[in-house]
């Protein structure tokens, strides 16, 4: 049977609605309510593969600074932002560190290094 | 430090950041930076959320990311930036007074000036928020520093009033902190934010998001215990009977921002009352002459890319001034028109190309932007006034203005 | 605290019992103040429009009136008092505008019983001169332009409340009076010798007891059946508005009320911002919110009076509370008594206008203690003078150069809005501040147009550090109010 699932394009201040029909074989079979071809590229690409960057802290050690800002360096599967969480809670950055360091390869699988975005001085 | 400087940039954000580099590079021998916080980069230090850079760099970069590429440049460059020096008074002959923590107290008396002191949030009491007075309620920035900085959380439950980026933003970050969201409430039919940040940051998490809503009382004291929240008619009066009561024990604002022009007040230089920020012309030079200003503390913008470009100008207008160019003429005065809530800048001369940045006042769809009656941006799918419109106009357009005053308009395609 | 001993206790540390402590302490006696919350200057006396003056209505200036008198005999001894004590005070002037012959009518009654009370002595009193449509336009050119004249009243000033109610108790201890905070008053027992009074934190032996508990004045009197008086709580709204707008007006404005107490006011502060309200008949004792309606009601009023003031100018609210009698027949009487009942027992309130009365207050509560059989000596040590916190943005260049000199944390500017430096915040917890409103009532930080958003995580973490204790212990105004909940990452432990 067939599915519906709903989108918001972010590709302009528009943000269509854009209904993606989804058949069995989870196969997008039509898409409608997005007013130009980005929003159409956007609603299947979105829903084939729902990722993003993970930007957070973690907590440092031997630092003046209490916080170190990390990212991954791809965008994980959004599903996973949560789980990922609960990785970095474990991590203590030492000093010295430099923008991009990597603090967890391959984190949770997801092919995407979790990097630090800024440099972390003793 | 009474020593021989060129030009001198209040505020080392990101549009002050820009200034000093770009100053620099358009041949200004001594550019300082004065920053009143405890480290370059402003805002942009406690912003760890990417989507910066976008435009400017062509890459998704976090806000310290983006940060450090300018911080790295201006040092680079030998701009010398002072932290923890806050300016105590400006004159309107470009007097500088600072009490600076390590430096003590000095003056300044630069060739020319760049203001890029940003903005401040909104607070509670800026929208009159009814209720008890306990503590639980900061500006969504406030929280943002706490979490992302000092290392605390302000509570576990969560709603945020004000739908603009960094309050959406916050949603995100307290909810991946482990806190729960319990809604993110506006009053106005749609979000104060990007598009980008509604999807990523509050749908993504499923954080109800109550639009036409406000927060119509606070409860509890001395700590926040929760908020009653209600619809709101059109005239955005909470609308009697469609109360309901949240439990909360943090209560984050997220209500607009306000250029912080206090101390180009003190200098005399002549404010916008649609923008809130000084009245410039294409050099980014305000009323006072030898005074520029750039990025937030003209107009707030929506993205940091533009901050960067638009504080360019300033400085490179300064490094002209101190070197005693000559600076465009006040020919035309650009005014909103139809739709146009502000625009910036509000003078040109009518012999360079300009780029214009202006909000609508109202949502639409399939518009196009004249000035005087000239069309300066075909079409535009879709306006909101919490995107800001961005319209390169070349010279070649600007020379057949032959009136003193260009109105600014919005209108849909289809009209006439 | 287990048991301590004292020969007076003053429970309440607002301005009347700050006032009174000081007044004790000019004399050998042995002196306690105790005050329930983590600070002095919790409750009225905060949120107080600090004007000092017999108030704007034509049924003052009533010789009949006991508090009369303590307002007229205060007026004269505020100046030099804050002096002393290095407090802001300042003669701002009041003018009050009308806009018909019937307002008009009401002035010409007010002005003369002021003239009648001026005859008695008091020179100082009250409205003096009549002022023309021209000439109070020129005076004050941002006022509504629905007026045909005022009548001026030159010695009315302003005085900031909280530095005030401070610099007493810093004064008072100074000179031997011992200050309990965070002790709530629960029971008071009394035998032939003296009271025994129990609190949340042991109990106090004391011969002799000043209540000067504010709103709280009925139950604490009620605890030994000393509660001889009635009086009611009415509610206070005041606004304050950005210092933007402080040169809009250079003198109190106000309109005659109907009700006395009734404020009808916009006044310049002595910080140079402007502060308008309006009191409220409808109050539940304690209940500090504020409604959409006290506050469309309050901005009108003042829209009637300076047209120009918009909602959002405003960047501060606050409502308190005063003790009042009979406030709905249009009267209004203080308690500064011994009661009747109980010996050796003193109740002090003065509801409305309470800062302007409080010095002479505490005068006259002393000489009811003496009556009461209290034994005075002078206490020959007693230092009258107080040193102000340094206030950096007030000082000159050469001051503030000679100030960085000798601590250079008064070169760095934590507040930005209001201009309070790191040394001011050092200094103002020295002197007892442990909250987040303890450094704000001293300093001012946190105070101006952005409400803290700068400046409350550097004040946090100078007083983690000024008092030794982690900054998520740091509260706003003691139990109860802590700041910051959580450390980061503490609710992702055992989480999903």
């Amino acid at each position: 049977m067939a599915k519906k699932e709903k989108i918001i394009c972010v590709g302009c201040p528009m943000g269509c609605e854009v209904t993606l029909v989804i058949n069995e074989k989870k196969e997008v079979e039509k898409v409608s309510g997005n007013k130009c071809k980005e929003g159409h590229k956007y609603a299947i690409e979105e829903y084939k593969n729902p990722v993003r960057i993970l930007t957070a802290t973690v907590l440092t050690q031997d630092s003046s600074q209490p916080l170190l800002p990390v990212r991954t360096d791809s965008p994980i599967l959004k599903t996973k932002l949560k789980k990922a969480m609960q990785v970095l809670v474990k991590v203590r950055a030492k000093p010295p560190l430099k923008t991009g360091d990597i603090l967890i390869p391959n984190i949770l699988g997801t092919g995407a290094d979790l990097v630090t975005s800024s440099n972390l001085l003793s | 430090m009474q020593q021989e400087v060129d030009v001198a940039v209040i505020g080392a954000g990101p549009a002050g950041l820009a200034a000093a580099i770009k100053a620099k590079e358009a041949g200004a021998e001594n550019v300082v930076v004065l920053e009143r916080a405890e480290s370059l980069g402003g805002l942009l230090d406690q912003c760890v959320h990417n989507g910066f850079g976008l435009l400017y760099f062509g890459e998704d970069l976090s806000g310290p990311e983006y940060r450090d590429r300018f911080i790295e440049k201006a040092m680079d460059l030998k701009v010398d930036a002072e932290v923890e020096s806050m300016i105590l008074e400006l004159s309107k002959k470009r007097e500088i007074k600072v009490a600076s923590n390590k430096k003590g107290y000095f003056s300044l008396k630069p060739k020319s000036i760049v203001l890029a002191m940003g903005c401040r949030e909104r607070t509670r009491f800026n929208i009159g928020i009814p209720g008890s007075r306990p503590t639980g309620i900061y500006t969504a920035g406030q929280a943002q520093r706490f979490v992302n900085m000092e290392g605390f959380i302000p509570g576990k439950k969560i709603i945020i009033l004000g739908s603009g980026d960094i309050g959406m933003i916050m949603a995100r970050r307290l909810t991946l902190e482990g806190a729960k969201v319990g809604a993110v409430v506006e009053i106005l039919p749609y979000i104060g934010g990007l598009i980008r940040n509604e999807v990523q940051c509050v749908h993504d998490f499923d954080i109800p998001l109550f639009l036409r809503h406000t927060v119509s009382n606070i409860h509890g004291f001395p700590r926040i215990e929760g908020v009653t929240i209600s619809a709101v008619d059109e005239n955005i009066n909470p609308i009697p009977g469609t109360q309901r009561e949240i439990d909360c024990d943090t209560l984050l604002l997220s209500v607009g921002l306000i250029p912080e022009n206090e101390l180009s007040l003190m200098a005399g230089v002549e404010l916008d009352p649609l923008v809130g920020g000084a009245i410039v012309d294409e050099a980014r030079q305000t009323s006072v002459p030898g005074i520029f200003a750039g990025g937030n503390v003209v107009h707030v913008h929506d993205l940091v890319d533009n901050v960067s470009w638009e504080s360019e100008i300033a400085g490179a207008s300064a490094a002209a001034y101190a070197k005693g160019e000559k600076m465009p003429s006040r020919k035309i005065e650009v005014t909103p028109g139809k739709n146009i809530r502000y625009i910036v800048p509000q003078f040109i001369s009518g012999e360079k190309d300009v780029t214009f940045y202006m909000r609508v006042k109202e949502p639409d769809e399939l518009v196009r932007v004249k000035m005087d009656d000239i069309v300066i941006r075909k079409s535009e799918m879709a306006v909101k006034p919490s995107s800001m419109l961005k319209i390169d106009v070349p010279a070649s357009i600007l020379r057949n203005i032959k009136k003193r005053k260009a109105t600014v308009d919005c209108v849909r395609i289809k009209e006439k | 605290m287990g048991i301590c001993e004292t020969e007076v206790l003053i429970i309440g540390g607002g301005v009347l019992g700050a006032a009174t402590a000081r007044e004790l302490s000019k004399y050998k006696v042995d002196v306690t103040l105790v005050e329930k919350e983590v600070d002095v200057c919790c409750g009225s006396s905060k949120a107080n429009v600090g004007m000092v003056n017999q108030g704007e209505d034509c049924l003052e200036y009533r010789p009949e009136y006991h508090r009369s008198k303590l307002v007229w005999d205060s007026m004269r001894m505020m100046e030099p008092l804050c002096q002393e004590l290095e407090v802001p005070f300042k003669i701002s002037g009041g003018i009050g505008i009308f806009s018909n012959d019937a307002q008009r009518s009401k002035f010409v009654k007010m002005d003369s019983k002021a003239a009648k009370v001026r005859k008695m002595g008091y020179d100082w009193v009250g409205p003096q001169e009549w002022i023309d449509q021209d000439t109070l336009r020129k005076m004050e050119p941002n006022i509504t332009r629905d007026t045909i004249g005022g009548l001026l009243e030159p010695h009315a000033a302003v005085v900031d409340p909280m530095k005030l109610t401070i610099a007493l108790a810093e004064n008072a201890t100074e000179n031997g009076v011992h200050m309990i905070l965070g002790t709530e008053v629960e029971d008071i027992s009394h035998g032939v010798e003296g009271f025994e009074v129990r609190t949340n934190n042991g109990s106090i032996k004391t011969r002799f007891i000043v209540n000067a508990a504010g709103i709280y004045i009925d139950k604490i009197a009620a605890m030994v059946n000393a509660d001889d008086f009635v009086l009611y709580p009415v509610k206070g709204y005041l606004a304050i508005c950005d210092k933007k707008l402080g040169g809009l007006i250079n003198h109190a404005i106000y309109r005659i009320p109907l009700m006395p107490g009734e404020l009808n006011v916009v006044l310049p502060t002595v910080d140079g911002n402007l502060m308008f309200g309006i009191t409220l008949l409808e109050a539940r004792k304690g209940d500090l919110s504020s409604t959409k309606k006290m506050q469309d009601k309050a901005l009108a009023n003042v829209q009637g009076l300076l047209p120009d003031i918009k909602g959002s100018d405003v960047i501060k609210y606050f409502t308190g509370f005063m003790m009042m009698q009979n406030f709905e027949l249009g009267w209004h009487e203080c308690v500064v008594d011994a009661s009747k009942r109980v010996p050796r027992f003193i109740n002090v309130s003065i509801g409305y206008p309470g800062i302007s009365a409080a010095p002479a207050a505490a005068k006259e509560v002393v000489e009811l203690l003496v009556k009461e059989g209290l034994k005075l000596k002078e206490n020959s040590k007693f230092n009258p003078k107080r040193k102000a916190i340094p206030d950096f943005s007030e000082f000159s260049d050469k001051e503030k150069d000679q100030l960085i000199a000798q601590d250079p944390r008064y070169a760095h500017v934590v507040c930005r809005c209001e201009t309070v430096t790191e040394g001011e915040i050092v200094e103002a917890i020295k002197r007892g501040a442990t909250t987040v409103d303890g450094v704000k009532h001293r300093v001012r930080a946190g105070m101006g147009r952005c409400q803290s958003g700068f400046c409350r995580p550097r004040v946090i973490k100078i007083l983690a550090r000024e008092l030794e204790i982690p900054e998520e212990e740091i509260t706003m105004k003691g139990p109860g109010s802590r700041e910051l909940l959580y450390k980061n990452k503490e609710l992702l432990k055992g989480g999903e």
